[in-house]
């Protein structure tokens, strides 16, 4: 395995966040599944970086992505922020990694609570994390964030999540997250219920604040393409193991794990000039190889 | 909020809420009605007014053998209905919603330890149970004839709310306060509980309606508390007169109808409590 | 990109093309609406107008996001109604194999439960999470044969054969569902799909919740049943790729309408429709060079309110004024207009657009000037 990107530059300055390790097991005895198995990520203080992290539907990466956010502690191995076990942290340690550390989610629906005005989310968190003062800085920050990810703010505010799109509410999620301004954000399938149409919006905010506000990405996906688009690090993941790691770029073009090889042999592409190409003995071998059983 | 949402959304829940306002209005109410209906006469007064007189305007629901307005019975009766369901009903979902929300949402051994409690209330045979405690304890009142019969519904309500309170739990909004740095304590109070309204409505009006049912029962098979005057006393005195076989078929037919419509109320009241707020019934409407 | 091997021609990769010559319409659908009155008064039209052919031996794409009304579309093709208050008009015409043209909009239940599965046969969307878990796959193909009227042993006898047509083992006939995996439960719908030789298969999402190698593999399978059965296959996917991969037409639907259709390779290579050209640049490739992309601004608009005239105008990069209060048309444009050259004026063939870009898809009515052309578009010809 190649570690080319994902380790820090200089070893004495301790990273901002970083998996050693780390194995989550659900279940017990003969019913266990090994969610992950010895994952290891480390996100540098600096510069700002972009790592997706690939796979299928249980392969682990959002696991890997609960225990970055101190949402799911592993039962081996470490989850640290800034040289800390994130689960060991007291109540100001927690909030300061909060602050540091936070996520957009996949469902755009499920996120926010249908009891609740959109506003709320923007409290929450500036009272939580103590950001603005007085009302009227407050209103103004949160049209600030709105309009730092293309939003209106009267389009937003004062209404109902059920009354906004998805495409909407998964930019009032990033707008959140530009308020907290965190050193990394970890976004869990972020695209993948959002319309084709709204998706590269999406992506070029992500981009935009690595860009502009140095905050680091987490991009986990299912999607090669959209980790290609993003471009930077990339883990691909199966069965909870990290089979492969390195430069998108160098990854897409060399990929050394057969099951690499197999998800860019299967993905189908939107060009129908570039049909699926390999003939199905090619494909059989390389599903062989990969593991996967053949359907 | 919710209520006037629910109100706007169903038919049902309107239904309900009027129907039972206004058994809510009759049994606050009675003694004024009793008044306006017969004016200064005692309604218990044996022999106040000619014995088994079919309905009439003066008599709506006609009078029993003892001479005495079947109305004015029936109003003085409501009361303690209601305030046997009100009770008991209340008693059991305020019990049940904290086991509930306890066991639900811290999980791991104080789950196992308050569930295997429930389950061990939910199997005893409930009805032998309170015909004992009905034949040895004759002197109750009404509320504590309620709170025996809280005792017993509880758990149901444990149940159902600890359910949905785990599937709550693990609501994406609620890993959202998670990493807003929201506390426990902060996360039940303003993401679980107002998403539990409904449930904890339909758990009140199903085991208010078991109570008051079950009073009936009480008082038919005749372990009721003696001193208590209820629908389910009417009832019984209905049965034992044979008001059937008399003919005098609105004897019969007062509290019944009462007690369904009791029943009715808080049927359709959760009924359509559920129907706006349970997500697999929400595209049938 | 080494892993896709770009071809002259369509139809030399793996999964080909089929053969436009053979087409023949097997379902044509003619200005369907699907309304739906709210208490309120208000209508959602969420299908509304639509046209649309689909021809034997083919597959064809219907594409759209979210709210563009596809399972609509398809719910009333199967004369499925999870809503009472549904309104249909518009025709559905279907060519049985016994009794000629029937139109779907209109006969009863009792003959469109006959038409499923032997004429028509669906799968719905999640479907492979609907097997029974407590009966053997081998008994859930029979049944669905045997309620046609097949004698029982002879729709069991032809359970092996189902299961190798769709890529399956005889054995796995008798596995239960919760012994198969995600692909293997499709291929099985697939089979109880085909066990009554359908001319038309409809397809909602086949592959959404597959693993993209698995997703690949039952693509395949479905093309290789076009060519086999020569059956029609009608496959709905919100996947702009997966449309490119595997259909010979895509139909691209919005806000209730089909507003291009045309062969796949032409519509994805050479999009005419605005939203079309939106929906493809913003789809990321691994075989195309990183370059930012725009997406299309906006969201998709309710069925309760569409915007007036062309639908899409409000979103349209390209819009006119006349996008603003004229619907346009499903036409099929010129071809010199599209190619820029002028000369014997040409339809494309088999290419529809519902777009003010293309003067035929102006209602003659709004035309400004005598010519049939409306005079803002001239600028639109490229």
């Amino acid at each position: 395995m190649t570690d080319a990107k994902t380790t820090p530059p200089s070893t004495n300055a301790t990273p901002i966040l970083e998996l050693r390790d780390a194995t989550t097991v659900f279940g017990h005895g003969a019913d266990a599944t090994v969610a992950n198995d010895r994952v290891s990520l480390v996100i540098p203080e600096s510069p700002p970086s972009l790592v997706s992290i690939v796979g299928e539907s249980g392969s682990g990466k959002t696991t890997a992505a609960r225990t970055l956010l101190g949402l799911q502690q592993p039962t081996g191995g470490q989850a640290l922020w800034r040289g800390q076990d994130i689960y060991k942290l007291d109540g100001k340690g927690r909030t300061a990694f909060r602050r540091d550390v936070q996520a957009v989610f996949q469902d755009p629906y499920g996120i926010f609570n249908p009891f609740y005005k959109v506003d709320r989310v923007f409290d929450i968190i500036m009272k939580r994390f103590g950001i603005g003062s007085g009302k009227a800085d407050r209103r103004e920050l949160i049209e600030e964030a709105l309009r730092a990810v293309s939003l209106r703010p009267h389009d937003v505010l004062g209404r109902y999540p059920h009354q906004l799109s998805g495409g909407e509410r998964q930019r009032v999620m990033l707008a959140r997250a530009w308020m907290i301004k965190p050193r990394v954000i970890i976004a869990d399938e972020a695209i993948s219920m959002l319309d084709v149409a709204v998706r590269a919006i999406v992506m070029n905010i992500l981009l935009d604040f690595r860009e502009q506000l140095g905050i680091s990405t987490i991009f986990i996906t299912h999607d090669l393409s959209a980790a290609h688009y993003l471009g930077g690090d990339m883990l691909v993941m199966r069965r909870g193991k990290v089979v492969e790691r390195g430069e998108v770029d160098q990854i897409l073009q060399r990929p050394t794990h057969a099951y690499t090889r197999l998800l860019l042999e299967s993905i189908p592409s939107p060009d129908p000039d570039s049909r699926w190409a390999t003939s199905a003995d090619d494909l059989a071998r390389l599903e062989q190889d990969a593991g996967v059983a053949a359907t | 909020m919710a209520f006037i949402n629910t109100w706007r959304q169903s038919g049902q829940f309107r239904f309900g809420v009027i129907v039972l306002s206004l058994l809510i209005l009759m049994g606050v109410f009675h003694q004024l009605l009793i008044r306006l209906h017969i004016g200064d006469t005692d309604p218990r007064q044996i022999g106040a007014f000619g014995i088994l007189e079919s309905p009439s305007w003066a008599h709506p629901f006609g009078t029993d053998p003892y001479g005495r307005d079947w109305l004015a019975m029936n109003l003085l009766g409501l009361p303690s209905s209601l305030l046997v369901a009100g009770i008991a009903g209340l008693i059991s979902t305020v019990i049940g919603a904290v086991v509930g929300f306890v066991s639900g949402y811290k999980g791991g051994k104080t789950d196992a330890s308050l569930r295997t409690m429930t389950d061990m209330l939910l199997v005893i045979p409930t009805l032998p149970l309170i015909l004992t405690l009905g034949a040895y304890a004759r002197g109750l009142s009404v509320l504590e004839l309620a709170l025996v019969l809280a005792a017993f519904s509880w758990p149901f309500a444990a149940r159902v709310i600890r359910s949905q309170v785990l599937s709550l739990r693990e609501r994406p909004y609620v890993e959202l306060s998670k990493i807003s740095d929201l506390k426990d304590r902060q996360i039940i109070f303003q993401d679980i509980l107002p998403n539990m309204m409904p449930y904890l409505g339909i758990g009140l009006a199903t085991s208010s309606v078991g109570a008051a049912f079950a009073l009936v029962g009480l008082t038919i098979i005749g372990l009721a508390p003696s001193g208590v005057l209820d629908l389910g006393t009417l009832l019984s005195l209905a049965l034992e007169w044979g008001a059937l076989s008399l003919q005098q078929w609105t004897l019969f037919f007062a509290p019944m109808t009462l007690l369904i419509l009791l029943f009715l109320g808080a049927a359709f009241i959760s009924q359509g409590l559920e129907q706006v707020y349970n997500p697999r019934l929400r595209g049938q409407q | 990109m080494a892993t896709h091997t770009p071809t002259e021609a369509t139809g030399s990769g793996v999964i080909p093309v089929s053969d436009p010559a053979r087409r023949e319409p097997v379902l044509t659908i003619e200005d369907l609406d699907v309304h739906f009155p709210a208490n309120d008064g208000s209508v959602a039209r969420v299908v509304d107008r639509l046209r649309l052919t689909v021809n034997r031996n083919e597959i064809i794409g219907i594409a759209g996001e979210s709210g563009s009304g596809k399972t609509t579309l398809v719910e009333a093709i199967l004369g499925i109604s999870r809503f009472p208050n549904r309104r249909l008009n518009g025709r559905v015409l279907f060519e049985t194999r016994t009794r000629g043209q029937v139109d779907l909009a209109t006969i009863s239940a009792r003959q469109m439960r006959r038409l499923r599965l032997e004429e028509i046969a669906y799968i719905p969307q999640g479907s492979m999470n609907s097997l029974n878990p407590v009966l053997r796959v081998g008994d859930q193909i029979a049944d669905g044969m045997i309620d046609h009227g097949v004698p029982a042993g002879q729709a069991r006898g032809r359970v092996p054969e189902l299961l190798e047509r769709v890529g399956l083992e005889a054995r796995v006939a008798r596995l239960f569902p919760h012994e198969l995996s995600g692909g293997m439960k499709q291929r099985v719908i697939i089979a109880i799909a085909i066990a009554m030789s359908p001319s038309l298969i409809v397809a909602d999402e086949p592959t959404t919740a597959l693993d993209v190698n698995v997703q690949r593999r039952i693509l395949e399978t479905l093309a290789r049943l076009r060519d086999e059965m020569q059956v029609a296959i009608m496959l709905v996917s919100h996947d702009m790729a997966v449309h490119a991969q595997l259909v010979d037409r895509v139909g691209i639907m919005y806000a209730g309408q089909i507003v291009e259709t045309g062969e796949v390779r032409e519509a994805v290579k050479r999009p005419m429709h605005p939203y079309t050209a939106g929906l493809m640049q913003a789809i990321p490739s691994i075989d195309r060079p990183r370059a930012r992309m725009e997406g299309i601004r906006g969201a998709t608009p309710s069925p309760r309110n569409w915007p007036e005239g062309c639908r899409f105008h409000d979103r349209c990069p390209r819009a006119m004024p006349v996008c603003r209060t004229i619907p346009p048309l499903l036409a099929e444009p010129v071809a010199g207009r599209r190619e820029g050259v002028t000369g014997p004026v040409d339809v494309i063939a088999g290419r529809q657009v519902a777009c003010h870009l293309y003067p035929e898809s102006t209602p003659p009515e709004a035309r400004s000037d005598g010519s049939g052309r409306p005079a803002a578009t001239t600028e639109a010809a490229r």
